[in-house]
């Protein structure tokens, strides 16, 4: 009879002790999903939420705030999305507070990541609706980047179609770099235009001593004196401002 | 001379074919009438689970023998169950640069599926088998018909308390391996890398939801159901003989184990409709 008893009292502390494992779980369970604190509610509308699902964090600061409560479709570009934030963050969100889809890490879920609004406004009320902002997503960069490697590959291509005829001597530069009688002949060129330079200053200085030329050059020099030293004209006006 | 061959040659076919033609037969129409039995079987269970008088005392005790006495090896194989899983997942997480995820990763797997699963393999393999021994040797010995002579009900007695214990004990045990196996997962992750306590919990109910545990304890209830009818019916219907009591104790083995994955995977479907 005693050891039927004591068996019963066995059974009974391992039940116990169980259920109580048990319920220790589901609290810690329900604490995360925050069933055992205060919370208010506030909502967003997206036009992308970009996976997000019932049950996702909310990311207030870099703090889990709240979780995501319910997504409803609303039009056929529009969504709303209804969050579950905890009372102690009320006092720090403020009316002009945005909301982004962001994720928990490179690999990691969805999540809401609420900006703060400026100081000095007020804090949110329940039920209110928070502004959304809409956040560049993964596909987007990469279709970009996909356009900018395209316009690259072009951009090469057409470089190397360019390289190659200047490497074979064709067009100006090609001409230019490539051509060595093209080379010749303007080194000759060069040659000429300095002698030539040469001869016109020996004449510009024989026109300079010709008694025809003398006055107008004369009177040239002088021009450019005064252009070249404004400073009388100057100083004159300015002794008449204080006056 | 052909016609003669021709009549020769149906004949040896009939003869050969007829035999193999029956065997099929007669195991589909075993099978189908072993289902039919079993379901009457469930059936009076229920039936004789609400008609009073309840065998309470037998049932704590078939609860303790089914419960309590399969704790050490619940315990261990939970330990172990959490302490490979981590060992064995940890290479491909740091491939991953995703060590992190470790804790949270493992106590899904052993809340979600190998916790559940793991133990009723477990139970099936010690409990089943226990039962279905058990009754057919009573079978056998003629004790189920002298119970019936001295007017005690033997299913109310025998099937009744132990199908309802099984019911019940074995969720208590999950939950005590899946405690167990989160302990072993702690131990594991500790191995090659520092977490603490603290930490490591937080990190495993940071990604738990009710959607992961209640489904999971729920199917349990039902595995404990599958161990315990077969067991008993294996048992119950054994042949008479002392060869009786090994092919029931084997039969309860098998058929609760596969019974037991059937029921998983229609679990698991009908969970993935609602979640």
């Amino acid at each position: 009879m005693e050891k039927k008893t004591g068996n019963k009292v066995r059974l009974g502390i391992f039940v116990s002790v169980t259920i109580a494992l048990f319920i220790v779980g589901i609290y810690f369970i329900g604490q995360r999903q925050k069933l055992f604190v205060d919370t208010f509610h506030v909502s967003g509308i997206f036009t992308d939420i970009s996976g997000l699902q019932v049950g996702n964090n909310v990311r207030f600061s870099g703090i889990n705030v709240g979780i995501i409560e319910d997504i409803q479709q609303v039009t056929d570009t529009t969504v709303r999305v209804d969050m579950q934030i905890v009372e102690d963050s009320r006092k720090f969100i403020k009316k002009n507070a945005i909301a982004i889809i962001g994720s928990d890490g490179l690999m990691g879920s969805k999540i809401v990541v609420i900006i703060p609004g400026t100081v000095g406004k007020r804090e949110l009320s329940d039920n209110d609706v928070l502004a959304t902002a809409r956040q560049v997503n993964l596909d987007e960069i990469l279709a970009k980047l996909k356009i900018t490697s395209d316009n690259a590959a072009h951009i090469t291509g057409d470089l190397s179609a360019i390289m190659s005829e200047v490497r074979a001597g064709k067009g100006t530069i090609g001409m230019l770099l490539m051509d060595s009688t093209f080379a010749d002949n303007l080194d000759a060129a060069l040659v000429n235009i300095k002698q030539g330079a040469g001869g016109f200053k020996q004449n510009m200085d024989a026109a300079g001593h010709n008694f025809l030329l003398r006055g107008y050059l004369k009177k040239k020099a002088k021009d450019k004196t005064k252009t070249d030293d404004p400073k009388p004209d100057k100083k004159k006006n300015e002794s008449k401002l204080k006056n | 001379m052909a016609i003669e061959l021709k009549i020769k040659v149906s004949a040896v076919s009939k003869a050969v074919g007829k035999p193999f033609e029956n065997l099929y037969i007669k195991t589909l129409r075993g099978f189908f009438e072993e289902i039919t039995r079993l379901t009457l079987f469930t059936f009076r269970f229920f039936k004789e689970l609400v008609k009073p008088p309840y065998e309470v005392n037998e049932f704590l005790k078939q609860a303790y023998l089914i419960g309590y006495k399969s704790i050490p090896l619940v315990v261990i194989t939970g330990f172990i169950m959490g302490l490979v899983l981590t060992i064995q997942s940890r290479p491909t997480l740091v491939e991953f640069g995703a060590e992190s995820w470790l804790p949270a990763m493992v106590a899904i797997s052993i809340i979600r599926e190998i916790g559940p699963v793991i133990t009723a393999l477990i139970f099936a393999g010690k409990v089943g088998s226990g039962i279905g021994a058990e009754l057919a040797s009573m079978k056998a010995t003629e004790q189920i018909d002298a119970m019936e002579v001295s007017g005690i009900n033997p299913f109310k007695y025998l099937v009744v308390t132990r199908i309802a214990a099984a019911t019940i004990m074995l969720p208590v045990l999950v939950i005590l391996a899946d405690a167990v196996s989160l302990y072993g997962a702690y131990v594991g992750v500790n191995l090659k890398g520092d977490v603490s306590f603290h930490l490591f919990f937080l990190e495993v109910f940071a990604k738990l939801s009710f959607t992961d545990v209640l489904p999971a304890i729920i199917k349990t209830f039902f595995f404990g159901f599958a161990v315990g009818s077969i067991g008993c019916y294996r048992g119950y219907h054994a042949s008479q003989g002392t060869e009786g009591v090994g092919v029931a104790s084997n039969a309860a083995v098998v058929q609760g184990s596969l019974t037991i994955f059937i029921l998983d995977m229609v679990v698991v479907q009908i969970t993935s409709l609602f979640i």
